[in-house]
C-alpha cells in the first residue's frame, strides 16, 4: 500500500511535467492543426539554457540559491519563448497556406536542428544540472511515504502555471482570440482578431511553459543532455492525443494519467517497457476514442 | 472479345515474362560486373562497392517509402523500423539455417519470411492509423520504430543490444542491385497503373476520391503494407550484406534520412528518391570532415527545401516523362454492358439527421426514377448539400432509409455507394488539383477496373486492355464535356468554369445511373448557364443517367428539371411541377418571406379576376 503511493507520488510529479509539455502541442494543433514537432526539444532546449545560465554563464549551479534559481529559469523562459516565435515566425507561417505534409517536413526539421545543433554545440555526453537548491535525496514523509522536494516543487509549479494558463485561455482578451482563431481562423481574421499576433502568442506561450518544464524535469533527473527532448516530447504528445489534442484541460488530464501510468509500469513491470506503454497507450486511444477523452470528434466539411 | 481477359493462361504468362524481360537481361549484367569487377582483387575496389552497395539498399528504402509519403500523400517516419522486422526475423533464419546454400533458395525464402513480417507489421500499425486523417500515422509510425528497437534491444534471442553476428554473407552486389532494380520496376508499374491513380487521389482528395468510388483507407493500408514489405526487403538486404545487425543502426535517425531521400527528390517522383538515394548515400562519405554537422546539415537542408521548393527537386514528375510524351498509343475502346434499372435508383423515406440539437433534414422522402431530372431547391442553409451527402454516405442518417439502387445504405462508405452507381459534384469544387484533367477522370475509372495490384505489376495483358480502355473513356468524356484541349493542363490551373464541367466529366466515369450535381452553375455567367442547360440535358441523353440537381439559379432550374423539390430549414416544403413551383405560396414566402408573400398572392389573385 505505502509501495503503491510512493509510485503514484512520483507518477504525479512525472505527469504534470508531461502535462506542461503538453499545453504546447495542444495550444498549438488548436490554432494551426500542426504538430509541432520541435516542442519536445524546446523542452530541452529549455533545460540546456538552464544548465548555460547556471553552470556556464555564473557559478549558480555551485551555490544554489532559490532566488538564483528563478533568475535562471526566467532566463531560459525567455530564450524559449524567443526561439518558439523565431520558428513559428521563418518556419511555420510561410507554409500556412501549403499542404501540411510541408509543415510537418520543417517541424522535424527544426527538431533535427535543436538536437543535433545541441549536440554540436553542447557535446552529446549529458552534464549534472543542478540549478535548484535542493537534491533530489532531500525527502520528507507522511504516512510512511517518502516525497522530495523537487516533487512537490515540480506538482505545485505545474498546478500554478496551469491555473495562471486557464485564466489566460477563458478570461482573457488575447485568449478569446486564441479560442476564436481555433474555431475558424477567416472568421477571426474577419471579427478583428490580428491572426499572425494569436499565433506568435501561442507558440510563444507553449515554449514558455516547455522551458519551465525543462528545468524542472533536469532538476528531478539532474542531468541535461541534447536528446533528452526526444522521449518526454513524444510522450506528451501523447498525453495531447489522449485527453484530446486541441483541449487544454485533455491535455493536463491526459499527462496525469500518462507519468501515472508509466511510473506503475516500470515499478510494476519492468522499467524497461516504460517507454513502450506510451505508444501503447496511443494506439489504444486512436482505435477506441480518435478524438480523446475530453475531445470532440469532428467532421470534415464537404 | 478474347482479348479483353488476355487470352489463354499462356498467353498472359508469355506477356508477364516479356514484361519482365528488362530485369531479366539486367540480372547477367549485374552478375558480369560482379565478377569481373567488384571481386577482382587487381582492381582494389572494395571500399567503392561497398557504397555502392549501400547505394543499393538505400534506393529499396526510399522508393518504398514513396509509396507512402510521396504517392499517397500519408506521412510516415518508421520505416527503420520496418526495416529491423526484415532484418531480424531473415538474419534469425540465415543464421539456423542450413550453412550451404548454393542456389540461395534459402536466401530467397528468408528475405520473403523477413519481407513478409514487416509487411504483417506493416498492416498492424497501418490499420488503425490509417482511419484518421492528418498527421497522427507519423506519431504512431515514429513510435513504432522506437518500440521495435526497445524490443529488441530487450531480447536476447535478437542479440539485445549487441546484435547479431555473424550472418552468413548471402547478399552481394548482383543480389542488392536485382532487388532494387525490381523494387523500383514494381513501384513504378504500381504508380502507373490505376492503383496509382488512386493512391495520388488519396493524396489530393480524399473526399473526393471517396465519392468517385476509393476506397480511401483501404488505399492506404496497401501502400503503407506494399511499403513496409520492401522496407523489410532492404532490412534484410542489409543484414545478409553486412553479416551482422545492431538495434543501434534502426534508430530514428535512419528513419529520417530515409524521409530526406524521399523529400530530396520530390514526393511522388521514383526516380527523384533513386537520385536522392544515391547522393544521400555518398555525400556522407565525402563530408567526413564534416561528420559533427551531418545531421545539422541535414535538417537545415530540409527546412529550406520546404520552404524554397516544397515538392523537391523533381517534384511529382520523372525523368521518363520528359521522352514518353510523344509515344502514345490509342486503341479501341471496349464497350461495358449498362445495367438499366427499372425501379427507383434513389429511393429515400423519412431520412433525418441533427447535428447536435439542429435539425439539418427532417424527415427528407426522394424517389428518382431512371432519366428523371429533379432539381433540390431552398434558400440557402435549407440543408440541399446535406441530402446529397446523405446519399452518398458522407453522413449516415439520424433517422429513415436510403436506398441506392434498391441497396440500404446504411454501413455503406461513400466508395461503396459510387460503386452503387452514384456519382456527385461538389458545390465547392473538390478536384484533383496536382493532377491533369485526364487523369482527375481516369481516377474515376478506378473501380470499374478488375486488374489486382498483382497484376499492375505483372504489367500482364489485362492492365493493358484497361488502360487503354480507361484512356479511350476518359478522352470521350473530356470531348463531351469540351474539354479535349485540356486534356494535360494540371487541374488547377483550369479557369472556374471548366474545372466544374471537369467534375462532371469525372463524376460521369464512375458510370453512375444517378448524377448529383450540386450547384453546376454557381460563379458562371449568363451566356455559360444556357450552355450549362444544353449541356445537362444532352448528358441525360448521352448517358442515360438520372440527375439530381441543386441550383440557386430560378431560370436553369425551371428550364431543365422535371420535377422540383422545395427545401425549407431541412422540410420538404413542396415538391411538383415546375410551373406548380413557382406559384406556390409555401415557396414564394420561403424564399421572399412572409409578407412578400402576401402581396404577391394578392396579385396573382387579382391579375386572375381580370382575365
Amino acid at each position: 500500500m505505502i509501495d503503491l503511493l510512493q509510485h503514484l507520488v512520483h507518477g504525479v510529479s512525472l505527469g504534470a511535467i508531461y502535462a506542461l509539455i503538453a499545453l504546447g502541442y495542444t495550444m498549438v494543433y488548436g490554432v494551426l492543426q500542426l504538430i509541432n514537432f520541435a516542442h519536445g526539444d524546446v523542452f530541452m532546449l529549455g533545460a540546456m539554457m538552464g544548465w548555460y545560465a547556471s553552470s556556464r554563464w555564473t557559478q549558480e549551479a555551485a551555490h544554489p540559491t532559490w532566488f538564483g534559481a528563478i533568475a535562471v529559469t526566467l532566463v531560459s523562459m525567455a530564450i524559449c519563448g524567443t526561439t518558439g516565435f523565431l520558428i513559428e515566425r521563418f518556419g511555420y507561417r510561410p507554409l500556412r497556406g501549403s499542404p501540411k505534409l510541408n509543415s510537418l517536413i520543417t517541424a522535424i526539421g527544426f527538431s533535427f536542428l535543436l538536437e543535433y545543433g545541441g549536440q554540436f554545440v553542447f557535446g552529446p555526453n549529458p552534464r549534472a544540472f543542478g540549478a535548484l537548491p535542493v537534491s533530489p535525496s532531500d525527502q520528507f514523509r507522511v504516512l510512511g511515504v517518502s516525497i522530495s522536494y523537487i516533487d512537490l516543487i515540480c506538482v505545485g509549479v505545474s498546478v500554478g502555471l496551469m491555473i495562471v494558463l486557464n485564466r489566460i485561455i477563458f478570461h482573457s482578451r488575447i485568449g478569446t482570440a486564441m479560442r476564436a482563431v481555433s474555431w475558424n481562423p477567416p472568421v477571426a481574421a474577419l471579427m478583428g482578431v490580428n491572426i499572425d499576433k494569436v499565433i506568435s502568442f501561442t507558440f510563444v506561450l507553449g515554449s514558455v511553459l516547455a522551458a519551465v518544464a525543462g528545468i524542472l524535469f533536469a532538476s528531478a533527473y539532474r542531468k541535461v543532455e541534447p536528446l533528452m527532448g526526444l522521449m518526454p516530447g513524444l510522450k506528451a504528445f501523447v498525453s495531447a492525443v489522449l485527453g484530446g489534442i486541441g483541449n487544454v484541460q485533455g491535455a493536463m488530464l491526459g499527462g496525469l494519467i500518462l507519468g501515472l501510468a508509466e511510473q506503475l509500469v516500470s515499478s510494476y513491470v519492468s522499467s524497461q517497457w516504460k517507454d513502450a506503454i506510451a505508444f501503447a497507450i496511443l494506439i489504444l486511444i486512436l482505435l477506441v476514442k480518435p478524438s480523446g477523452l475530453l475531445g470532440k470528434g469532428t467532421a470534415e466539411k464537404v | 472479345m478474347a482479348g479483353l481477359f488476355g487470352g489463354s493462361a499462356l498467353q498472359r504468362t508469355g506477356r508477364a515474362v516479356r514484361s519482365w524481360l528488362p530485369f531479366f537481361a539486367a540480372v547477367p549484367i549485374l552478375i558480369l560486373i560482379q565478377e569481373e569487377i567488384a571481386l577482382n582483387p587487381a582492381l582494389g575496389l572494395e571500399y567503392a562497392f561497398q557504397n555502392i552497395n549501400h547505394i543499393g539498399i538505400a534506393i529499396i528504402l526510399a522508393v518504398s517509402l514513396n509509396l507512402v509519403n510521396g504517392l499517397t500523400g500519408q506521412f510516415s517516419i518508421g520505416h527503420a523500423g520496418f526495416m529491423a522486422v526484415g532484418g531480424y526475423v531473415s538474419a534469425v533464419l540465415l543464421m539456423r539455417g542450413p550453412q550451404d546454400d548454393p542456389y540461395r533458395i534459402f536466401f530467397v525464402l528468408a528475405v520473403l519470411a523477413g519481407a513478409g513480417a514487416a509487411a504483417v507489421a506493416g498492416y498492424l500499425v497501418g490499420k488503425p492509423s490509417l482511419r484518421l486523417r492528418g498527421d497522427y500515422l507519423a506519431i504512431v509510425t515514429l513510435g513504432f520504430g522506437e518500440i521495435i528497437r526497445v524490443i529488441i534491444e530487450n531480447t536476447p534471442f535478437f542479440g539485445g543490444a549487441i546484435g547479431l553476428s555473424p550472418i552468413p554473407h548471402r547478399a552481394d552486389f548482383a543480389w542488392i542491385w536485382a532487388v532494387a532494380i525490381g523494387t523500383i520496376i514494381v513501384a513504378k508499374r504500381l504508380r502507373d497503373s490505376t492503383h496509382g491513380r488512386a493512391f495520388l487521389s488519396v493524396r489530393e482528395d480524399e473526399v473526393a476520391a471517396e465519392a468517385m468510388g476509393i476506397d480511401t483507407t483501404g488505399y492506404k493500408v496497401r501502400a503503407f503494407v506494399i511499403s513496409a514489405f520492401f522496407g523489410g526487403v532492404a532490412g534484410a538486404m542489409s543484414g545478409a550484406f553486412e553479416g551482422n545487425l545492431a538495434p543501434q543502426s534502426f534508430t530514428f535517425v535512419r528513419s529520417f534520412e530515409v524521409v530526406a531521400m524521399v523529400v530530396l527528390g520530390g514526393m511522388g517522383s521514383i526516380t527523384g528518391s533513386t537520385i536522392a538515394a544515391a547522393v544521400l548515400t555518398l555525400l556522407p562519405e565525402y563530408l567526413r570532415a564534416l561528420a559533427n554537422l551531418r545531421m545539422v546539415i541535414y535538417s537545415i537542408a530540409l527546412i529550406a527545401l520546404m520552404l524554397l521548393r516544397p515538392r523537391g527537386l523533381l517534384g511529382t514528375r520523372e525523368l521518363w516523362d520528359w521522352w514518353r510524351e510523344w509515344r502514345r498509343a490509342r486503341v479501341k475502346p471496349a464497350e461495358r454492358p449498362r445495367r438499366e434499372a427499372t425501379e427507383a435508383l434513389i429511393d429515400v423515406k423519412g431520412a433525418t439527421i441533427r447535428f447536435g440539437g439542429l435539425t439539418a433534414v427532417c424527415e427528407f422522402d426522394l424517389e428518382v426514377r431512371p432519366r428523371e431530372l429533379v432539381a433540390l431547391i431552398g434558400p440557402n442553409g435549407a440543408g440541399k448539400t446535406t441530402v446529397f451527402n446523405l446519399l452518398t454516405g458522407v453522413y449516415a442518417p439520424s433517422e429513415g432509409t436510403i436506398k441506392v439502387m434498391g441497396r440500404d445504405t446504411r454501413g455503406l462508405a461513400p466508395h461503396d455507394i459510387a460503386h452503387l452507381g452514384c456519382a456527385r459534384t461538389f458545390q465547392n469544387i473538390r478536384l484533383f488539383r496536382e493532377l491533369t484533367a485526364l487523369d482527375n477522370v481516369r481516377v474515376a475509372c478506378h473501380h470499374l477496373t478488375r486488374e489486382s495490384i498483382a497484376a499492375a505489376v505483372r504489367h500482364g495483358s489485362l492492365s493493358e486492355q484497361e488502360e487503354k480502355w480507361i484512356v479511350e473513356r476518359s478522352e470521350e468524356l473530356l470531348e463531351v464535356m469540351g474539354l479535349s484541349a485540356r486534356r494535360d493542363e494540371l487541374a488547377k490551373n483550369l479557369p472556374y468554369g471548366e474545372q466544374r464541367r471537369l467534375e462532371i466529366a469525372r463524376a460521369l466515369a464512375t458510370g453512375p445511373q444517378v448524377l448529383l450535381l450540386d450547384e453546376p452553375a454557381a460563379g458562371t455567367n449568363t451566356r455559360e448557364k444556357a450552355d450549362l442547360m444544353e449541356l445537362i440535358r444532352s448528358i441525360r441523353d448521352r448517358f442515360g443517367v438520372a440527375i439530381v440537381l441543386i441550383e440557386h439559379d430560378m431560370k436553369l432550374v425551371m428550364g431543365v428539371s422535371e420535377r422540383i423539390l422545395v427545401l425549407d430549414h431541412g422540410v420538404t416544403i413542396a415538391q411538383g411541377l415546375p410551373r406548380q413551383i413557382q406559384s406556390n405560396p409555401k415557396v414564394i414566402e420561403a424564399y421572399l418571406g412572409e409578407k412578400y408573400a402576401k402581396e404577391h398572392a394578392a396579385q396573382i389573385a387579382a391579375a386572375g379576376s381580370q382575365s
